[in-house]
C-alpha cells in the first residue's frame, strides 16, 4: 500500500481525466494544436519578411540619408536632377544611379526559367563617393567599362566566377560584361533567387537604353543629427515637386512592407480559421464529454461538490488542453514558418531567414488558451448544471431537440454575417477595421450555420444517405439513424468540416469567376494576333523586365507583320487623381500609340458621344482614358480632369472616355506613349502587340518572330492569344493555389473532430453493437456501419460547405464588383465535384479507426454495457 | 456534521411528505404523503415492489430530488428553503451515498476514491488521509488501496463505496440496492459489514432493497406499496412470517 495517494486535491481530478483518455485528447487537441501552428507560423513569417526588408534596406543603402526617386519608386528623374540635388543647401553629397532588370543568357544561348537567371542591374558612377554597405569578397569594384561586380549568392548559383563573362539580356539587347568582382550586403541577405549586380554607369546607359536618366539619387547629408536630415529633405521636395519622392532608405522599406500588408492580413485570416476550427472541436468534444460523464458528475455533487466547482474543473480541463496544444502548436509553428518561408521564396518571393521573435508564440498560445477556454465555456455551464440525480439516472430522459430560438438565433448571425462579408468585398482598400469586419462577418456566417444546423440535419442525412441505404439497406439506415439520433452532436462535428470545404468553394468561386471574366474580355476585346513580352511578366509586382527598342523595328520591317502595336505598363500605388478629388487607387498606367492601337485591340470605349476615332485622337493630343473600375468608384466622368503627376513633369490631362475593362480591376488610366515619357520618364516597351498582314500569314509570323527572339532576345517570349490567356490563368492560379494550402489546414483540423465524434458514437451504440454481432452481423459489416455514419457526416458537411461556400462567394463577388463592375459570379463547379470528392475520402479515412475499435468488441461484454 | 450533544433529536424526520411528477392527468403521485421518524444509530431497510417509491424516498432523503410538499429534516436541520449550494454543503459531510453500480470514478484508485468526498472539502489533512486507509482495511481492501475500479471485483468495488460514504462521518448512510448488482458471496460481505457498522460504529443505515435477505440484517424494515407505507415494524417479525408463508404454500 502506498504512503500517500497520488490525488492531492479536487482539482487534480482534471489532470487524471485527461491522462485516462490519451487518444480523446489528441483528436481534441489537434485543432488547436493546427490553430496555434497557424497562428504562429504566420506571425513569424510576417515578423521574418519585416526583418528581411528593414535590413535589405538597411546594408543596401549604408550610409545614405535620403533616396530622392520618382513617387514611390515610378518612372525616371531627369539627368539634370543629380545636379540640383548637389547644389541644394545642406547636401554634403549625391550620386545617380540608374536600374533595370536583366537575364542571365545560358551557355545555349536561352534564358532559364524561373527567377535564378533574373539579375537586377544597379548602373552606378564608379568615381563617385561609395554610399553603400556592400563588401568586394572577391576580385575588385568596377572601374569602368565592359565591367560587372555580382552579388555572391547569385553567382554560386550560377556557377560564375570572377573572371568569367556573361551574356545579359539587357534593354537594348543581349550585353557582354567582365565578371571583376563579387559583392556582398553587409546583413549576407540576397533576393531570394534573383540576383543584384552593379555596373558602371556609363556603360549601364547604354545596354539599358536610358541615356539621360536617373531611377535614384543618393544623397548624404552634412552633420549627423536628424534635424538636418529633415530639413534637406524639405527642402529637396520642394524643388522637385509633386512627383518626386525624398524619402529615407527606412521609410522606402516601410512602403514596401505596407503593401504587403494585405498579403499577411489574409494570412491572419486563414490563420484565425484553423482556430475558429480548433474552439469548434473542443467545444464538440466537451458536450460529448460531459454527456457521457453525467453519472460521475452526478456523483460528485452527491459527494459534495458544489456547481462552481464542477464549472471549474471543466474548464480547468480545457486550460490545460489548450496548454497542451498551445506546446505542440509552437512547435508546429516553427515547422510551418520555414515552410512558408520555403513556398515564398518558391513563388519568387525575396525572403531571409527565420526570425524568432517572442511576440509570436506568446501571441499564438494566448490565443490558443482563449480559444480552448472560450469554446469549452458553454458545455462547462452544461456541466455545473448536471444535478446530483443523474448519478442515479445517469443521462435517461435528456435528449432534448434543439428549440426553435436557436434557429432564429442562428438566423439572427447568419444574415448581417453575409451582409459583412459583402462590405468586406466592396471595400475600396483593405485598411485593418474593414477586414476585421469582413472576418467577423465570415466567422457570423459560420456561428449562424452552425446554429442552424441541427434542424438540417435530419433532411440532409435522409437525402445524403440514400445512395448508401440503396448500396447496403441495412447498414445504411443504422449509419442515418444513428447521424439522425443526436442532431446535436452530427452537427457540430459536420459544420467543423463545412467551414473548411465553404472557405475553398467561397474562395474559388472568386477566382473562377474572374477567370471567367477575364476571358471574356480577352475574346472581346483582343483583335490582335501575337504577344511578344519578357519572360515571367508580371505588371504590379515590383520591376519588370523590359523589351529593347530595336526588336519592334525589327518586326516592322517582317513583311508578314501588319501591326507593330508598341505597350508600355507601370504598376503604380495611385493612380492620378482628379481634379478636386482625393489620392488614387493603386492601379496601371497603360500607355500606347494611338494611331497603332486600335488596330489590335476592340475594347469597348464610352466616349460620352465621341466616335472612337475621335477618342484616339484625343489621346494622341495628351488627354487620357480611365478604366471603369476607377471611374466608378471615385465617380469620374468623360471631361473630368486628371492630374498626372510624375518625376519629370505635372500636368492636366482631360478624360477622353470610360474603358469598360476588367484588367487590374478596371483601375486604369489609359495615355499615350509620349505623354508617359514626358510625365513618367518612361520609354521602354513592356509588350508588342502584332497583327499579321493576313490569316494565313499568322504562322508565318509567328515562326519569324520567334526565330528573332530566340537569336538575339532570348529574354522574351512571344505568345498567341490562347497562350496569353493559360498565362493569366496560370499566374491566378498559382495565388488561390497557396490559400488552398493554408485552408487545406483548417479542414484537417476538422478531421480530427470527425474521429472523434465517431468514436463517441461507438462507445454510445456498444449495446447496439453488441446486439448486432449476436443477431449474426459480421465485423466487416459493422465496421461498414460505422464508416457509412462517418461518410453520412462528412457529405453533410461537404453539401453545407458547398453551398455556404457557394453563398459566401457570391457576397465577396457582388461586393467586388461594385469596384470592378464587368465580373460576374461564376460558380466553381470543378471545385464543388472536387470538395464533395475529397468529403468521401475524409469520411472514409475517419472512419478507419473508430470501425476498427467497434469490430473488436466482445459481444458479450458489448451486450453487458450500461 | 455532527448532532449538539445531548440532542434527542431523530436523525431524520419526515412530515406529511409527497412527491408527484407530471401535471394533472398524467401525474404520478410517487409519495403520497407520508410520515416517518428514523432514530440515530438505527439500520432500517425499505421495501416494496417497483413503483412503490422506495427508491424516490430515498432520494428525497438524500436531498437529491425536492419534495412536492411536505417536510424533510437530517439531525433537527429542515431541508426546505435551503439553496443548491447550501443542499450541496449539506450533503458533503451529512450523508454518504451508495450507490447500486457505477459509484467511483473510473481513473482513480480505491484509496482516492474514499478520499474523494474529504478532496471535494478542500481537506488535505494526514488525519483525513489516515481515516480513508483505515476504512479501506475496514473494509478488507487495505491491500488493494491502490487498484483502480476496473481492476475490482463488484464487491469490492462496493466495499470502497461504502467506506468513502463513512469518510466524513455522516450523520446519515443511504444506500440504494447495493446488493443488487452482486453474486451472493459478495452480497453476503456487504450485508454483513454495513451490520457491523452499523453495530460497532452506531452509524444510521437506511437501505432500499427488494431483497429479503437484505431486510433480515436491518433491524427495521418499513414496507411501501403505491407511495404510502404499509407496515412498519421489527424486521425480525416480518420475515419470520413471510418464511413461514413459504413453508406452508404447495410448491409444485
Amino acid at each position: 500500500m502506498r504512503a500517500r495517494s497520488t490525488l492531492r486535491s479536487y482539482w487534480g481530478l482534471s489532470f487524471r481525466q485527461l491522462r485516462a483518455r490519451r487518444l480523446r485528447v489528441f483528436l481534441t487537441v489537434a485543432g488547436i494544436v493546427l490553430g496555434v501552428g497557424m497562428i504562429c507560423g504566420v506571425l513569424l513569417l510576417a515578423a521574418t519578411i519585416q526583418r528581411t526588408f528593414t535590413d535589405l534596406y538597411d546594408s543596401f543603402y549604408g550610409k545614405t540619408d535620403l533616396v530622392v526617386s520618382g513617387s514611390e519608386g515610378t518612372g525616371s528623374l531627369p539627368a539634370s536632377a543629380l545636379g540640383r540635388v548637389r547644389r541644394t543647401e545642406g547636401v554634403e553629397d549625391a550620386s545617380g544611379s540608374i536600374r533595370a532588370v536583366t537575364s542571365l543568357i545560358g551557355d545555349d544561348g536561352r534564358v532559364a526559367d524561373g527567377r535564378g537567371s533574373t539579375l537586377n542591374v544597379s548602373g552606378d558612377d564608379p568615381g563617385a563617393t561609395d554610399f553603400t554597405d556592400w563588401t568586394t569578397t572577391a576580385g575588385r569594384e568596377i572601374e569602368g567599362g565592359r565591367e560587372i561586380e555580382l552579388e555572391q549568392s547569385w553567382a554560386e548559383a550560377n556557377g560564375i566566377e570572377v573572371g568569367d563573362r556573361v551574356r545579359l539580356a539587357a534593354p537594348a539587347g543581349v550585353t557582354g560584361l567582365e565578371v571583376v568582382g563579387l559583392l556582398r550586403f553587409s546583413s549576407g541577405l540576397d533576393f531570394g533567387g534573383e540576383g543584384f549586380a552593379s555596373m558602371p554607369l556609363r556603360t549601364a546607359r547604354r545596354a539599358f537604353d536610358k541615356p539621360d536618366s536617373f531611377e535614384e539619387v543618393e544623397v548624404v547629408v552634412t552633420g549627423d543629427d536628424e534635424g538636418g536630415v529633415q530639413a534637406v529633405r524639405d527642402r529637396l521636395e520642394r524643388e522637385f515637386g509633386e512627383g518626386v519622392e525624398v524619402a529615407t532608405p527606412a521609410a522606402k522599406g516601410e512602403d514596401v512592407q505596407r503593401q504587403l500588408q494585405a498579403f499577411n492580413v489574409i494570412l491572419y485570416f486563414f490563420a484565425g480559421m484553423a482556430l475558429f476550427v480548433g474552439g469548434f472541436l473542443i467545444f464538440n468534444s466537451f458536450n460529448m464529454t460531459v454527456l457521457q460523464r453525467m453519472r460521475e458528475i452526478g456523483m460528485q455533487r452527491t459527494l459534495g461538490a458544489t456547481r462552481p466547482m464542477v464549472v471549474r474543473s471543466v474548464l480547468l480541463e480545457a486550460l490545460l488542453l489548450g496548454v497542451l496544444g498551445a506546446v505542440l502548436g509552437l512547435g508546429l509553428g516553427v515547422v510551418l514558418a520555414l515552410g512558408l518561408i520555403s513556398l515564398m521564396r518558391a513563388i519568387d518571393f525575396p525572403v531571409g531567414d527565420l526570425e524568432l521573435t517572442w511576440i509570436a508564440p506568446a501571441a499564438a498560445v494566448a490565443t490558443g488558451l482563449l480559444t480552448a477556454v472560450l469554446g469549452a465555456l458553454n458545455p462547462a455551464r452544461r456541466a455545473g448544471r448536471i444535478a446530483p440525480i443523474r448519478a442515479v439516472l445517469g443521462s435517461e430522459g435528456l435528449r432534448a431537440r434543439p428549440g426553435p430560438l436557436r434557429a432564429l438565433a442562428g438566423v439572427a448571425m447568419f444574415l448581417p454575417g453575409l451582409a459583412g462579408a459583402f462590405l468586406l468585398g466592396a471595400a475600396d482598400e483593405t485598411t485593418t477595421p474593414v477586414v476585421a469586419a469582413g472576418i467577423a462577418g465570415i466567422i457570423a456566417i459560420f456561428f449562424g450555420i452552425a446554429l442552424i444546423a441541427p434542424f438540417l440535419i435530419e433532411p440532409l442525412a435522409r437525402v445524403l444517405s440514400w445512395p448508401i441505404r440503396r448500396l447496403a439497406p441495412v447498414e445504411g439506415r443504422l449509419a442515418s439513424d444513428s447521424a439522425r439520433s443526436n442532431p446535436g452532436r452530427t452537427a457540430a462535428t459536420a459544420t467543423a468540416l463545412m467551414i473548411g470545404l465553404a472557405l475553398v468553394v467561397g474562395i474559388n468561386s472568386l477566382g473562377s469567376s474572374f477567370l471567367n471574366s477575364i476571358e471574356r474580355e480577352f475574346d472581346r476585346s483582343l483583335a490582335r494576333d501575337l504577344t511578344v513580352q519578357p519572360r515571367g511578366f508580371s505588371p504590379g509586382q515590383g520591376p519588370q523586365q523590359t523589351i529593347a527598342k530595336g526588336l519592334a523595328k525589327e518586326i516592322e520591317r517582317l513583311p508578314d507583320a501588319a501591326v507593330v502595336a508598341r505597350e508600355r505598363l507601370v504598376a503604380v500605388p495611385h493612380l492620378p487623381r482628379v481634379r478636386g478629388g482625393g489620392e488614387g487607387p493603386q492601379g496601371l498606367l497603360f500607355a500606347f500609340d494611338p494611331a497603332v492601337y486600335p488596330r489590335v485591340d476592340t475594347t469597348d470605349l464610352d466616349g460620352d458621344g465621341a466616335s472612337r476615332e475621335q477618342v484616339y485622337e484625343r489621346i494622341g493630343k495628351g488627354q487620357v482614358t480611365v478604366g471603369k473600375g476607377y471611374a466608378e468608384e471615385d465617380g469620374i466622368e468623360v471631361g473630368d480632369t486628371l492630374i498626372l503627376e510624375g518625376p519629370s513633369d505635372t500636368r492636366d490631362a482631360r478624360v477622353a472616355a470610360i474603358v469598360e475593362t476588367i484588367f487590374a480591376g478596371g483601375q486604369t488610366v489609359g495615355l499615350s506613349l509620349e505623354t508617359l515619357r514626358d510625365v513618367f520618364g518612361v520609354t521602354a516597351d513592356s509588350q508588342l502587340a502584332l497583327k499579321a498582314s493576313s490569316d494565313g500569314a499568322r504562322i508565318q509570323l509567328e515562326r519569324e518572330v520567334e526565330k528573332l527572339v530566340e537569336r538575339d532576345y532570348p529574354n522574351l517570349t512571344v505568345l498567341s492569344n490562347d497562350e496569353l490567356k493559360s498565362d493569366v490563368e496560370d499566374q491566378l492560379n498559382q495565388s488561390f493555389g497557396f490559400f488552398n494550402a493554408l485552408v487545406g489546414v483548417a479542414i484537417l483540423a476538422s478531421l480530427f473532430g470527425i474521429v472523434n465524434t465517431l468514436s463517441m458514437s461507438v462507445i454510445e451504440r456498444t449495446r447496439e453493437i453488441g446486439v448486432l454481432r449476436a443477431l449474426g452481423a459480421t465485423r466487416w459489416q459493422i465496421r461498414r456501419t460505422i464508416a457509412d455514419e462517418s461518410l453520412v457526416i462528412a457529405l453533410i458537411g461537404a453539401a453545407m460547405g458547398i453551398a455556404i461556400g457557394a453563398g459566401l462567394g457570391w457576397a465577396l463577388l457582388k461586393g467586388l464588383s461594385f469596384g470592378i463592375p464587368g465580373v460576374s459570379y461564376q460558380p466553381p463547379v470543378g471545385t464543388m465535384a472536387g470538395v464533395a470528392i475529397a468529403a468521401v475520402i475524409l469520411g472514409l479515412i475517419a472512419a478507419i479507426l473508430p470501425a476498427r475499435r467497434a469490430a473488436r468488441l466482445d459481444v458479450v461484454e458489448a451486450l453487458s454495457y450500461e | 456534521m455532527s448532532p449538539v450533544p445531548g440532542d434527542g433529536a431523530p436523525a431524520i424526520e419526515i412530515r406529511g411528505l409527497s412527491k408527484v411528477y407530471g401535471s394533472s392527468e398524467t401525474a404520478v403521485r410517487a409519495i403520497d404523503g407520508i410520515d416517518l421518524q428514523i432514530g440515530r444509530g438505527e439500520m432500517v431497510a425499505i421495501m416494496g415492489p417497483s413503483g412503490s417509491g422506495k427508491s424516490t424516498l430515498l432520494h428525497l432523503l438524500g436531498a437529491l430530488e425536492t419534495p412536492t410538499s411536505g417536510s424533510i429534516a437530517l439531525a433537527g436541520r429542515r431541508f426546505e428553503g435551503l439553496d443548491d449550494r447550501e443542499l450541496t454543503l449539506l450533503r458533503r459531510e451529512g450523508i454518504g451515498f451508495v450507490f447500486q453500480f457505477f459509484n467511483l470514478l473510473p481513473s482513480l484508485t480505491a484509496e482516492e476514491n474514499v478520499l474523494l468526498p474529504a478532496l471535494i472539502a478542500g481537506r488535505r489533512d494526514d488525519a483525513i488521509a489516515a481515516r480513508a486507509r483505515e476504512l479501506l482495511e475496514r473494509v478488507g481492501l487495505g491491500g488493494r488501496a491502490s487498484h483502480l475500479p476496473a481492476e475490482l471485483s463488484g464487491g469490492e468495488q462496493q466495499r470502497v463505496s461504502i467506506a468513502r460514504a463513512l469518510l466524513m462521518e455522516p450523520e446519515l448512510v443511504l444506500a440504494d440496492e447495493p446488493t443488487g448488482n452482486l453474486d451472493s458471496r459478495s452480497e453476503a460481505q456487504v450485508l454483513e459489514l454495513l451490520a457491523e457498522l452499523n453495530r460497532t460504529e452506531g452509524h444510521t443505515i437506511v437501505m432500499v432493497t427488494h431483497d429479503l435477505d437484505a431486510a433480515a440484517v436491518a433491524g427495521r424494515v418499513v414496507f411501501m406499496r403505491d407511495g404510502r407505507i404499509e407496515s412498519d415494524g421489527l424486521a425480525r417479525g416480518l420475515l419470520d412470517w413471510l418464511r413461514r408463508l413459504r413453508e406452508e404454500l404447495p410448491l409444485p
